[in-house]
Parts: structure tokens; C-alpha cells; sequence
């Protein structure tokens, strides 16, 4: 009798098991590995050279049909609000995929910040997501199919830089927004983005990852002085494709200055590796302890083996 | 009904009614033997319904008002908070403390310890509960709860935990409903079902254990993806899964205990005297097993602090905190089981699981929510948001306690009038002919 | 994207049309009328012999092209005494369309590493415009150059009039 079930057993756990959690693994550990593509594009904000003209919103705005603002976009009061205690500068939401904050460091001029999806290079909020609404499409843009979200919002937990927002407000077509890098109207046919396109100052400048790379070092050495000596979001979590300079230490406008270099899907790596051995070895572990057991009730004796607990315990961890 | 059963009424527990010699009907079996005046009377006598009623009353609305107005409407769930107390509390809750089920189920399925087996079903129906009840939760939470089987066929994202989570909790509950589904079968005198059940018994079970296993342990995982997020005391890169899975054993069993005490107060009526004389046994038994979770949570939970050298972290607030939970979620009952196991008392035993299961609670509360974005802010929930989440955990209470109401859960079904007579005979043998449809597995598997 | 809204964005790059065309001194514009951005904005009439009566030589706005030599730190340690070049026009070096894929395939294949990483047109003039008028006390607010057509106020949505804290902030 126990022959059939555990057959059985076997049989239900190679299915299940097998079909969903040895493939998700394997896709989980190869995203390791993934260099990016090599051509993909990019943008770097240079801190010091944005003026906080709000442009790149209104750009925002209007190329992705986002609904009208609460205040108009050349208001500067917008700059004053704080959230939470004033604890909190504007954030992206539905509405705006891309704000711009300022900064006031002691004894400085105010420094603006732009901030929008940085379009990792393996994205927190793509690995993170049960029903992969995410892409990563060849030009470097991190977008996502709003017609398969099921509204878990598990990739706003992961989004290392809160950026993907949720429709809140909507009951039915309840879905994650953010920052597409203008993909469907414009990279994909090789041009800028839209709030590139506007900025009056270049503060972004839009070009393939890598030469932005040579252009973030070149300007950080032809300008001594200028900038802190480094390009956030050349390393940072796996890298990012766009990429900051900031004139100060990035803590300062915001950023975490230590999100650490490897991208937040090598973090769950190690439990998916857990996953095929549970999946290998529970079986004959738990069907020969309990041939254990049989045979220690053949004995007559089940009534005071209280080191069997133990054992389970032990069994288990 | 305790009134009533003291004047002699007797519920429904078996195939026959003695009093006519005729077979239960389905619409008798459900009002539990009475007659429908005396069942509405003996619920509208339960202050505790009017509670439920009241829940309901004002939770119900609130569900809908959600439906149609959004998540924005009633719960302070935000772009940075996206988890409130439906998930912080439904999901991450409610599936540790539903570990019963393939604990007792291993215990004494695998491990042959039959003498825990008056207590398996309950546990059983325990886990199925808080499974079931936790998708309710999801389902609250989801932007789009209708595309919930979208992981399942529709789009895949197989290298998420989360799909995992989906996969695993989906299966596992119709492992748990084939569990559990004995119970009913003999409830319908469906015993085609029941035989079937039987024989893939110790498959199910060991299934159980290998989507628990991974499942409490994604839980886990599911936080690894905010590693900045969490606070570092409650975070770990390495063993975060494993506090997870580990933490989820004592839950489970001390959720049981908790259970069983509610049901012995208010529900003795239901019970047979093998549930209750047995209780206390195995209260100190499950006890054993959750102290020694517990130590081996400990344990990791503070290698887990040790490896990524997070003592600093124990001098903040944020630390004082840390050592509440555990002082109050750990080492309280630990101190408590121990007491209680050497001299034997099970009351002692009782409050440590209390205890026990506050600690859990607090536990998947801090790093879900409390705990979360400590860099940022914090936030507190919105009031309606504590009255769904309420009113959902009093659906789920309806729910449960119709279930022990009715299904030979707490007592054993009777097939034959005769055979009832010898409960004693139950417990003391199991090898002997029973009424019992678990130790009829354990005979058939052998 | 129909190749009309294509071609309108583009527009809406902030260009210089130089009027009074090119090269030496002798021929300097007197008035250099900036309309590319129509679109957002007016036209600016730039007057550049007002600017450049203001400034003490040429090389404060022009590089090394117009008789004084150029004082950008990068440029003089290759063209300290370079001739002077056929072209003055900022539109000749400083281009309008920095982002098109012609010409960040251009910049790809730059060997000259102090060539790479040229503003674009708009932003030259900005930098230019803005720096020194920050310095001058000169006007410095979008709207003081520049007037706003219609489609510049729906633009920047110059109706919203919703407070400033029902942000939408979730
Ligand atoms: S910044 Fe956030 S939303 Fe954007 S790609 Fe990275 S993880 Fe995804
Ligand atoms: S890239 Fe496009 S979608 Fe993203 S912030 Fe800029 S305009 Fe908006
Ligand atoms: S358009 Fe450019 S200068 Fe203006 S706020 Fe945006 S990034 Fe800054």
C-alpha cells in the first residue's frame, strides 16, 4: 500500500515540482550571468547642470498621456513640498512618472534632481514579478505589459529607488506605472525620450550606456572640482542605465549612498538554489523516516520515544 | 448549544439518528440535529455572534466600498508601502500560523506518533483555514484579484519568489482540502472519497512537507528583494528564509494549542471524550515541539545577527524593539514550555503558545510593515483597513467554527451506532477495531 | 507616432537660425532671431550688438574663431594658437539634434576624446546665456527671453489649479 502512494507521491512532486520551480531556478541563476546588451542605451543627469525649469515633467506629461497636474509645471512651489512629516520630497506616481526635487546642502547653491525609473541592467522589478509583466528590451529600456499585472506590487517592495507607482485610485484597472524610457513612441525608433529631448540645459544626455560611461569619467576629470568622483549607477546594484553625477556625495540629493554592487536578484539567488535540493532530497527523507517509524511500531513501541521529536525537529531545519 | 446539549440534545455525530433509526438528512446534518427554531435560538443566545454581527455590519460594507472605489479608499497602502495589513498581516501571518497542518500531519502520518492523532484533524483544518484565508486576504490586497490564476496559466514569471509562493500555496491547499476532505467525506457518507484519500495519505503528506518547506521559507525570501528596506536586525541575506520556515513550526503548533484552548472553553459540547481527554497530553506534547523550534529559532536569529554583525543595531530603538519581540515572542514561552513540560501543565503550556503566536504575529508585522522603510517613514494604517482585515479574520472564525460545528473534526463520526459505544476502546488501542478513520490509515498503510 | 508629431517635437528643440549668416567680424549680425521652438515659445530676437558692445571680446561667447584667441581651459591645451576657422555660427559646431541616432554615431566614432561629449545647440546657448547672465544680473527665468505661445501655456498646463498638497502622493 505505501509502495502506490509513495509512487504516486513521486509522481505528483515531479510535476509540480519540476515544472515550476527547477525552470524558475534556472532562469533566476542564468540572470546572473547576463552581461547586458552590449548597444543598449542610456542617459546621464549631470546634477550640475539641471536648473529645476520642471521641463522634463511636462514632457513627461504630455508624451505619455498622463493626467493633468495638480499645480501647472513652471510652478516652483512644487520644490516646498514635503510628505510625511516633512520627511519625504515628491515622489514618482500614476501621474508622474518623473519629478524633480531640490536640494539645499549648507552653504550651497540648490542642487535639482531629477528622478525617474533607472532602467536597471537587471532589474529588481522584473525579477520580482510572478506573472514577468517586466521587460528588458534590447535598447535598454525596462518596460512593462499592463494587461497581464495582477496588482501584487510585490516589484515596488523590490525597486531598490521606489520608483514603479500603483494606481491606487482605480478599482478595476488597478495596475504598476512608471518611467518607460519612452519605448513604445520613441527609443525603440532611435529617438530620445521626451524629457531628454526638452531640457533646456542637457542636464540628460542620451546615448549608449557605454560612451555615457567614457562621458560621466571625462567630465568628472576635465572638471576638477566640479564633481564627486563618481557615476552612480555605474556599479551600483549590477548597474543602471541612467546614471548620475552629482557635484555632491549622492547621500546628500537622496540616494542610498551604499545600495551595494550586485543586483538585488543575486540577493534571492541563494534561496532559489535551495529550492531543487528540498525538492531532491524531502522526498527519501521524509518516506524513510517514516519507514523509520513503521518499524519502530513493529517493536510495539511508539508510546514513549519522545527523542523521536526531537528528531523531526531536527529533520526539518 | 451548551445549554441545550446539557437538556439532552444530542448533535449529530454519526450516520443514524438513534432517536428514529433513520439516516440523517443532509438539511438535519447542517442545523447539527436540531430543529431550526432551536438553532436560531441557540445562536442568537452567543453574545459572541452579536460581536460577529457587528464585525460584519460595518466590515462587509467596507469590503465593498474597496471594490469599488480601489485600495486607496481605505487603507493607507501607498508607492511606498505597497503591502499593508492585508498582506502584512493575512499573507504573512496567516500561513506560519497554518504550519499545523503539516507539522501534525508529519508528526503522526511519518513520524508514527498516533497518540497525537485525536489533535490531526483539527490541525489539518487549521492549515487549510489559514491558507484559504490568506488567499481571501490576497484577494482583498490584488489590484486585479481576478487575474490571481494568471502565475498559474497565463504568464509566467518562473524566476520570481513570488511564483513560487502562488505555485506552492495553490497546490498545497488542494492538498489540504484532500486532507481534510476525509472528514467531510464521512460527514456525506461519501466513503468511495474517504478510501481514495486514504490510500495517497502519506503522499499527501509528504508533499505537504516539501511545499511547506519552501513556501514558508519564500515567505521569507519574498523580503530578500528589499534588502535596504528592511531594518538589518530584522533581515537577513543569508537566513532569512530559514527564520522564516523555522519560525513557522512553532506557529504553527502553538496556533494549534491556541485553538484547541478556545475550543475546549466554548465548544466542549462538540468534542468527544478522546479529543478532550487527550488534550492536555498532547498540548504538553505539541509544547515539546514548539520549544524546541523556538530554541533553534533563537538561535539562528541571532547568528543571523552575529554573521551580518549587526550588534550596533541592539544599542538604537530600532534594537530595543528587536529584543521586545524576542524576549515577549521567544524567550517568554520558551521559559513558559519548560516549566510547563517538566511539571506537567498544560495551562502553563496554553499561555506560552499565546505568547508564542503574538511573537510570530509581531515578528511578520515588523518586517512587513513596522520595520519596513525604516529609512523613510513610518506608517500606520488606516482605520478601515484594521476593520477589513478584522472583518476578514471574522469570516474566517465563521467560517471555522461551522466547520467543527459539523464535521467529525473534534469527535469521531460514528458509522455504526454500536461501535460508538467503545471510545475508550479508541484511544487505548489503536490496533484494535475503530471507529477512527485515521488509525484505519495507519492499519491499511502497515 | 505619426512622422508629423516626429517632426514637431524635433522642432520643438530649441535651434539657432542664424539671420545675418556667417563668418569674420565685418559681417556680424546685429539681430539673430531664434524661432526653431515656435511651438512652446516665441521667437526670440537675440540682439547681438547689444551683446556685443557688452562683452569685452569675443571670446567670451565664441570659441577660437573670431580674432581672440579661446579661453576654455580644454580647448587651449590643443588650440592655443590655432587659426581662426571658417565659422563663427554657434549652429556649426554646437548641433540641434545632439540625440539623433546619425549623430550619436558620429560622436560614437570621435577620436578626438576632448571632441565627444559637445552640447548640443540649446544647450550651448543656455549655458552660455544663463552663466553669464546669472554673473551680469542679466534675466534669467524661462519667460523673461523667451514669450510663451498657447500651446507653451497648455503645455505646461499654466491652468491647473489644484493645491499644492493633494499632490496625488500615495
Ligand atoms: S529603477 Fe526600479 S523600476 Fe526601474 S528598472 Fe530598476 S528596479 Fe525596475
Ligand atoms: S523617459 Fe519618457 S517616460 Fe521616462 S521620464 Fe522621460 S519622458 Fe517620462
Ligand atoms: S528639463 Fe532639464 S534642467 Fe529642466 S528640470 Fe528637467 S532635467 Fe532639470
Amino acid at each position: 500500500m505505501s509502495g502506490i502512494s509513495r509512487r504516486k507521491f513521486l509522481a505528483a512532486s515531479v510535476a509540480v515540482g519540476a515544472a515550476t520551480t527547477l525552470g524558475g531556478t534556472k532562469k533566476a541563476l542564468a540572470a546572473g550571468s547576463f552581461s547586458g546588451y552590449p548597444n543598449s542605451m542610456g542617459v546621464l543627469v549631470d546634477l550640475t547642470r539641471c536648473i529645476g525649469c520642471r521641463s522634463c515633467e511636462a514632457a513627461c506629461n504630455k508624451e505619455q498621456k498622463l493626467p493633468d497636474p495638480n499645480l501647472p509645471f513652471d510652478d516652483m512651489s512644487v520644490f516646498d513640498q514635503t510628505f510625511h512629516h516633512g520627511t519625504q520630497k515628491r515622489r514618482t506616481d500614476e501621474s508622474a512618472y518623473t519629478v524633480v526635487n531640490r536640494y539645499t546642502p549648507e552653504g550651497s547653491e540648490p542642487i535639482y534632481r531629477k528622478v525617474q525609473c533607472n532602467h536597471c541592467a537587471e532589474p529588481a522589478c522584473l525579477s520580482s514579478c510572478f506573472v514577468n509583466a517586466y521587460t528588458k528590451t534590447k535598447e535598454g529600456a525596462v518596460i512593462y505589459d499592463g494587461s497581464v499585472c495582477v496588482g501584487c506590487r510585490n516589484c515596488m517592495i523590490a525597486c531598490p529607488f521606489n520608483v514603479p507607482a500603483y494606481s491606487y485610485s482605480s478599482a478595476f484597472g488597478a495596475v504598476v506605472k512608471k518611467c518607460i524610457f519612452c519605448h513604445e513612441t520613441r527609443l525603440k525608433d532611435g529617438l530620445p525620450p521626451a524629457c531628454v529631448e526638452i531640457c533646456p540645459q542637457e542636464a540628460l544626455t542620451f546615448g549608449k550606456r557605454k560612451d555615457l560611461l567614457k562621458i560621466g569619467h571625462q567630465r568628472i576629470q576635465t572638471h576638477p572640482g566640479r564633481y564627486i568622483d563618481r557615476v552612480y549607477g555605474e556599479k551600483e546594484l549590477g548597474g543602471t542605465h541612467w546614471m548620475y553625477l552629482s557635484p555632491i556625495p549622492v547621500e546628500e540629493v537622496g540616494f542610498d549612498p551604499r545600495p551595494g554592487n550586485e543586483p538585488i536578484i543575486s540577493h534571492v539567488k541563494e534561496f532559489l538554489g535551495v529550492v531543487p535540493m528540498v525538492l531532491a532530497i524531502w522526498p527519501a527523507l521524509f518516506t524513510g523516516f517514516h519507514l523509520l517509524a513503521k518499524n519502530q511500531e513493529g517493536h510495539g513501541d511508539h508510546e514513549h520515544d519522545t527523542e523521536h521529536q526531537h528528531d523531526e525537529e531536527g529533520g526539518q531545519q | 448549544m451548551k445549554s441545550l446539549v446539557e437538556l439532552g440534545v444530542k448533535p449529530v455525530d454519526s450516520l443514524i439518528n438513534e432517536r428514529n433509526d433513520k439516516r440523517w438528512s443532509l438539511m438535519e446534518k447542517l442545523f447539527l440535529g436540531l430543529s431550526p427554531g432551536q438553532y436560531l435560538g441557540q445562536a442568537l443566545r452567543n453574545p459572541f455572534n452579536w460581536i460577529l454581527g457587528l464585525i460584519f455590519a460595518v466590515g462587509l460594507p467596507l469590503i465593498l466600498y474597496r471594490f469599488i472605489f480601489g485600495l486607496g479608499a481605505i487603507t493607507h497602502a501607498s508607492n511606498d508601502y505597497p503591502w499593508g495589513l492585508f498582506l502584512g498581516f493575512g499573507l504573512f501571518c496567516m500561513v506560519p500560523l497554518s504550519a499545523s497542518g503539516f507539522m501534525l500531519g508529519t508528526t503522526v502520518e511519518i513520524f508514527g506518533r498516533h497518540d497525537f492523532h485525536p489533535i490531526e484533524r483539527l490541525a489539518l483544518l487549521n492549515g487549510l483555514l489559514g491558507y484559504f484565508f490568506a488567499v481571501v486576504y490576497l484577494m482583498v490586497d490584488l489590484g486585479q484579484p481576478w487575474r490571481l490564476p494568471y502565475p498559474m496559466f497565463w504568464s509566467f514569471g518562473p524566476a520570481a519568489v513570488l511564483f513560487l509562493v502562488a505555485w506552492h500555496v495553490a497546490t498545497y491547499l488542494s492538498v489540504q482540502i484532500a486532507e481534510v476532505s476525509v472528514a467531510f467525506f464521512e460527514w456525506m457518507d461519501w466513503l468511495g472519497g474517504k478510501r481514495f484519500i486514504r490510500r495517497i495519505t502519506i503522499g499527501l503528506t509528504v508533499s505537504g512537507i516539501i511545499l511547506s518547506t519552501l513556501h514558508q521559507g519564500a515567505l521569507g525570501a519574498l523580503f530578500n528583494y528589499a534588502p535596504g528596506k528592511v531594518h538589518p536586525l530584522w533581515y537577513s541575506a543569508s537566513f532569512q528564509w530559514i527564520h522564516f520556515f523555522v519560525s513557522a513550526i512553532p506557529a504553527g503548533l502553538c496556533m494549534v494549542i491556541v485553538v484547541s484552548t478556545i475550543i475546549k472553553k466554548t465548544m466542549a459540547w462538540r468534542c468527544d471524550d478522546g479529543f478532550l481527554d487527550s488534550l492536555d497530553r498532547c498540548t504538553l506534547g505539541i509544547a515539546k515541539g514548539a520549544a524546541m523550534g523556538l530554541i533553534t529559532y533563537l538561535v539562528i536569529k541571532f547568528i543571523g545577527v552575529a554573521h551580518d554583525n549587526e550588534w550596533a543595531y541592539l544599542a538604537t530603538g530600532w534594537g530595543a524593539w528587536f529584543l521586545f519581540e524576542m524576549f515577549v515572542g521567544v524567550l517568554l514561552p520558551l521559559v513558559l514550555f519548560a516549566y510547563a513540560i517538566r511539571h506537567q501543565v498544560a495551562s502553563l503550556a496554553r499561555w506560552g503558545a499565546a505568547f508564542t503566536v503574538l511573537g510570530i504575529v509581531l515578528n511578520r508585522l515588523n518586517t512587513a510593515l513596522i520595520t519596513f522603510n525604516w529609512k523613510l517613514y513610518q506608517e500606520i494604517p488606516h482605520i478601515f483597513e484594521f476593520i477589513v482585515a478584522l472583518t476578514v479574520f471574522a469570516i474566517y472564525i465563521t467560517t471555522y467554527r461551522f466547520i467543527l460545528y459539523r464535521l467529525p473534526i473534534l469527535y469521531s463520526w460514528k458509522e455504526q451506532p454500536q461501535e460508538a459505544l467503545a471510545p475508550e476502546a479508541v484511544k487505548a488501542a489503536p490496533a484494535s477495531t475503530t471507529v477512527s478513520p485515521a488509525n484505519a490509515v495507519y492499519r491499511k498503510i502497515d | 507616432m505619426s512622422a508629423k508629431q516626429i517632426l514637431t517635437t524635433l522642432m520643438m528643440v530649441l535651434a539657432l537660425i542664424v539671420v545675418g549668416s556667417t563668418t569674420m567680424a565685418a559681417d556680424m549680425p546685429e539681430q539673430v532671431s531664434l524661432d526653431t521652438m515656435v511651438e512652446l515659445f516665441e521667437a526670440v530676437e537675440f540682439d547681438h550688438d547689444m551683446h556685443s558692445e557688452l562683452g569685452e571680446d569675443c571670446s567670451v561667447c565664441h570659441h577660437h574663431t573670431t580674432g581672440t584667441g579661446t579661453t576654455d581651459d580644454r580647448c587651449i591645451s590643443c588650440h592655443a594658437n590655432s587659426d581662426e576657422l571658417e565659422t563663427v555660427a554657434c549652429i556649426n559646431c554646437h548641433v540641434s539634434d545632439p540625440f539623433s541616432s546619425e549623430h550619436l554615431s558620429r560622436e560614437s566614432q570621435e577620436i578626438y576624446q576632448f571632441h565627444i561629449d559637445r552640447p548640443g545647440l540649446k544647450a550651448a546657448y543656455h549655458w552660455n546665456c544663463i552663466g553669464c547672465h546669472e554673473e551680469m544680473d542679466g534675466p534669467t527665468g524661462c519667460e523673461d527671453c523667451h514669450a510663451r505661445t498657447p500651446e507653451g501655456d497648455e503645455f505646461y498646463h499654466k491652468d491647473a489649479t489644484g493645491s499644492a498638497d493633494e499632490g496625488g502622493h500615495h
